[in-house]
């Protein structure tokens, strides 16, 4: 028992290390750092390549990575990124974020390159073989590794306390913690303590990820785990309070720690319920904030100047709006008669996704909710239609095919069933989170999809060794889909229908009630909208679009596998989607093509070492939010009626850009 | 007060320690202008928020053409027909003008729930006598000029007026309305002041107004409130609220009445 409790603190003091970064960069320019995970892995990365594969010893290696690597880094980012990102809409602050989160560990694995071999048990702080220290009054076995942790969130929480409570500069951060504009009035240089804060807060992110990595190893998974045990600490916290973040981190490391000893060492339990600590935690703290009285929250949200919503949608008027989106479907429809049949079958797998990405269109778009589950969702649709199609069982339950006796579900049906099943657990999630906000929903929604991730994608009947569940195309209508160009052909239509749906809600009442909403929610509520009510439709209508991308997108790479439709995975999506424009439907779809075929090209003309490329590139698209908030479809068409403007009238003054 | 349209007893509210609002009573009569006014923190916006739905009073109750609404959320206020503007613009900014008040009269008329039927159906349909009743508000505060401008790209003063015709839009019983010509010069002002008056007896909507313009309210008004550190220090017609010395109190700083002043 003792050792469980102890493997429990170390867990905590990592978390509390990575926590009290975040809080302390959240406190002084109210950004919630998704990449802070990302951050952590970054210099574990460089530490790793340090030590490793440059041979340099443990104490200069770790010198050079906690104390010149960190902090440059840490400034880098805020001078390129977060100092622009204050006084954004609280949408673009979150997707910068994410551009970050993806582009950051595939930036650090192409400049610090490393055998991925190593990455399972890389040496820490302390030199392999661990040394292993018994305490004899305690009954318990300490290895080297959790005393250098548990000294380091010492330091850690020494250092802060001295810094903050006894200096000069703790001070002027706590001032303009407090009130940014009242400090900077009474002298205090909020541009430095901002940018301090962010060199303190990737150092404590840095060591948080050089601890974990002898222990947990160093891989994208490990490093998301700790973004959310920490987001789920700093939750505790309310995002502002170090002592409390403390707390919670400990308690959930602890919970961690203690629950190997008490569940049983085999089976889904085993693996899934540390995954899912940090989200019951984060679920009882939105319960119970609940109850607080709502200004305390909107104090964390909205303070700090907010501007005007920047996310319009690239609309130009009259006839003219049509002819963009009508050239896309000309030369979607055209693919597969001047491409060969491989790469139809490559570009067929981008229009899936660019049904699934229509998620991103709706909830993000048109809701201006910030959601990190909409892969998980896509993946219920997946698995529900995929193993509705091939056996008619899920979750050992036998669901007879309502039509016929054959052992499968018509594959129609299955993906309409995928898609209506991932509606309730979209709104799940949403109605436990929506009420306190929205850097809340984005918290809920990530902590909610790894859990499902771990505890249900895990399981054998839908993981398969990996293989996951597959699934055969239809012949349907006596058309054989098994041929390219009619499956490509028959998903290129259901995305025009969807794609149309989505627009049409877009011009509706609904359009109008869902824009009011993210320009000024309080104005929306005093006119009459049902604020929760409307953002629960939009919520629902993005988990049905998710569901259905999810279970065409199983079909058309005939299977629907847990590696699809992983929280990172879904990052990564994300990402590419406000790059071409969340607004757009346009966007979606050219988003979705090029996430399939682009990683495609680098295969196959380009050496293998290059693979980080496309998603580095991918991240820094939506790093580039903070400059062009409409995405790329917004800047081409712009560019577009510019030139046609130039050329019809020379000296034309009018602006050509409907706003 | 039993006839009146709106009425909030004893509201009480305080931030830390700080007392915002202390057993405040507010009476509005149906198709009348009632003025608030008071220095600054003395708690009008504050009460705004409680009227509205948006904050929760510690102490108090509001009564709504008869209904205790106290608990209620701001939505079923606005649906009961009591509409608010705001003091720092809440505008949809990437709305039209006439957006602004097509989104307030379809939530009026319920249609923010026909969610699936948007999903199907082939655009925004107007519903009869929609454009006549929203050309004939433009028409009322002058703004037909802008009516297809984009939210984001109106200067403040026009923003001012939208804000007022939104409320109007919901076709409402009472508009609450905070400081609605701050930052409008006098041509502009003079212009709200005509169509609230308009709007009272045409319309028969009873107004709010919270102001630091007090000459506008006591022009306006015909039942006056000052506030002063969370406490009514008068109430009447504007000729009685010129007159008082504790109003002169507060808005000048001079010694308390009864007091010689040397």
């Amino acid at each position: 028992m003792q050792g469980y409790v102890l493997a429990g603190l170390v867990l905590g003091s990592i978390y509390a290390i990575s926590a009290l970064g975040l809080v302390l960069t959240y406190s002084s320019s109210r950004i919630v750092n998704f990449a802070h995970g990302s951050t952590a892995y970054a210099v574990a990365v460089f530490y790793h390549w340090l030590n490793h594969e440059q041979g340099w010893s443990i104490v200069p290696a770790a010198i050079v990575a906690l104390l010149v690597f960190s902090p440059i880094l840490g400034l880098v980012l805020w001078a390129v990124v977060f100092r622009r990102l204050t006084h954004t809409a609280p949408a673009i602050r979150f997707l910068a974020t994410v551009g970050l989160w993806v582009a950051l560990p595939a930036a650090v694995r192409l400049v610090f390159p490393f055998s991925q071999g190593e990455i399972f048990q890389p040496q820490g702080l302390v030199k392999v073989p661990v040394d292993i220290f018994h305490l004899h009054g305690l009954d318990v076995s300490i290895n080297g590794n959790q005393v250098a942790v548990l000294a380091g969130a010492a330091a850690v929480v020494v250092g802060l306390s001295v810094l903050l409570r006894a200096t000069p500069a703790g001070l002027a951060t706590r001032a303009t913690v407090d009130s940014p504009r009242t400090a900077a009035l009474s002298g205090v240089n909020t541009t430095l303590v901002s940018a301090g804060s962010w060199m303190i807060g990737t150092v404590f992110a840095g060591l948080a990820g050089i601890l974990l990595a002898p222990i947990l190893g160093l891989s994208d998974v490990e490093f998301t785990l700790l973004l959310v045990a920490s987001l789920a600490a700093a939750v505790v916290g309310r995002l502002t309070s170090l002592t409390l973040t403390f707390a919670g981190a400990m308690l959930i490391g602890l919970v961690q720690g203690v629950a190997v000893d008490v569940l049983p060492s085999h089976g889904i339990l085993a693996t899934g319920f540390r995954p899912s600590v940090p989200f019951i935690v984060m679920l009882v703290c939105l319960v119970a904030y609940q109850g607080l009285s709502r200004e305390r929250f909107e104090v964390d949200l909205r303070a700090g100047p907010v501007e005007a919503e920047v996310l319009a949608a690239p609309v130009a008027h009259g006839w003219r709006a049509a002819l963009g989106p009508l050239a896309a479907a000309v030369a979607l429809f055209s693919v597969p008669f001047w491409l060969n049949s491989f790469w139809v079958g490559v570009v067929s797998q981008g229009v899936a996704l660019g049904v699934l990405f229509l998620t991103f269109t709706i909830v993000t778009g048109e809701g201006g909710m910030l959601s990190l589950g909409q892969a998980t969702l896509a993946g219920v649709g997946g698995f529900v239609a995929a193993a509705l199609a091939t056996h008619s069982t899920i979750f050992g339950a036998t669901i007879d095919n309502p039509f016929s006796s054959s052992s499968g579900w018509p594959l129609g049906l299955a993906i309409l069933a995928g898609a209506v099943v991932a509606v309730p657990v979209g709104l799940l999630v949403a109605s436990l989170s929506l009420r306190l906000g929205d850097v809340y929903l984005a918290l809920a929604t990530l902590a909610f999809a790894l859990l499902v991730e771990q505890l249900v994608f895990a399981r054998p009947e839908f993981d398969n060794f990996g293989a996951g569940v597959s699934v055969n195309r239809p012949i349907f209508l006596g058309i054989d889909f098994n041929d390219r160009t009619a499956f490509f052909l028959l998903l290129a239509g259901v995305f025009c229908v969807v794609a149309l749906l989505t627009v049409n809600l877009r011009r509706a009442t609904s359009g109008l009630v869902l824009a009011s909403m993210r320009s000024s929610a309080s104005a929306a509520s005093t006119i009459g909208v049902s604020v929760v009510r409307s953002k629960l439709f939009a919520f629902g209508v993005s988990s049905f679009v998710a569901g259905l991308g999810g279970a065409l997108f199983a079909v058309t790479i005939g299977r629907a596998a847990p590696t699809s439709f992983n929280v990172l995975v879904g990052i990564v999506w994300l990402a590419i989607v406000v790059t071409w424009g969340i607004r757009s439907v346009v966007g979606a779809l050219i988003a979705g093509i090029l996430f399939a075929v682009v990683p495609q090209l680098f295969n196959e003309y380009l050496p293998s070492s290059w693979h980080d490329v496309p998603t580095l590139l991918f991240g820094l698209g939506a790093i580039g939010m903070a400059r062009q908030p409409r995405g790329a479809v917004f800047d081409v068409a712009q560019g577009l009626r510019r030139l046609r403007a130039r050329a019809a009238a020379p000296a034309a003054s009018e602006d050509p850009v409907p706003s | 007060m039993s006839d009146a349209l709106l009425s909030a007893e004893a509201i009480s509210m305080r931030f830390g320690g700080v007392v915002a609002l202390d057993e405040v009573d507010l009476h509005v009569g149906p198709s009348s202008i009632t003025g608030l006014v008071g220095p600054n923190g003395a708690g009008k916006t504050t009460l705004f928020g409680i009227l509205s739905g948006l904050t929760r009073p510690r102490g108090g109750r509001v009564v709504f053409d008869g209904a205790d609404i106290t608990a209620a959320s701001p939505q079923r206020r606005a649906r009961l027909g009591l509409a608010r503007t705001f003091q720092r613009l809440e505008l949809f900014s990437e709305l039209t003008v006439r957006d602004h008040l097509v989104v307030a009269r379809r939530v009026r008329e319920r249609r923010d729930r026909t969610f699936l039927r948007d999903l199907i159906g082939i655009g925004s349909r107007p519903s009869p006598g929609e454009d006549d009743a929203i050309d004939a508000l433009l028409d009322l505060l002058g703004l037909g000029s802008v009516a297809d401008r984009v939210a984001a790209r109106i200067p403040l003063g026009t923003g001012r007026i939208v804000e007022l015709a939104r409320a109007l839009a919901t076709e409402p019983r009472l508009v609450l309305l905070d400081e609605p010509t701050s930052g409008l010069d006098a041509h502009e002002t003079e212009h709200v002041a005509d169509a609230l008056r308009t709007a009272c007896e045409d319309r028969g909507v009873a107004f709010v107004l919270v102001e630091h313009d007090v000459e506008l309210v006591l022009r306006l008004c015909e039942d006056v409130t000052v506030l002063d550190f969370g406490r009514v220090i008068a109430h009447g017609p504007p000729a009685a609220i010129r007159a008082s010395a504790d109003v002169q109190a507060a808005y000048l700083g001079a010694a308390p009445a009864g007091q010689d002043v040397p």
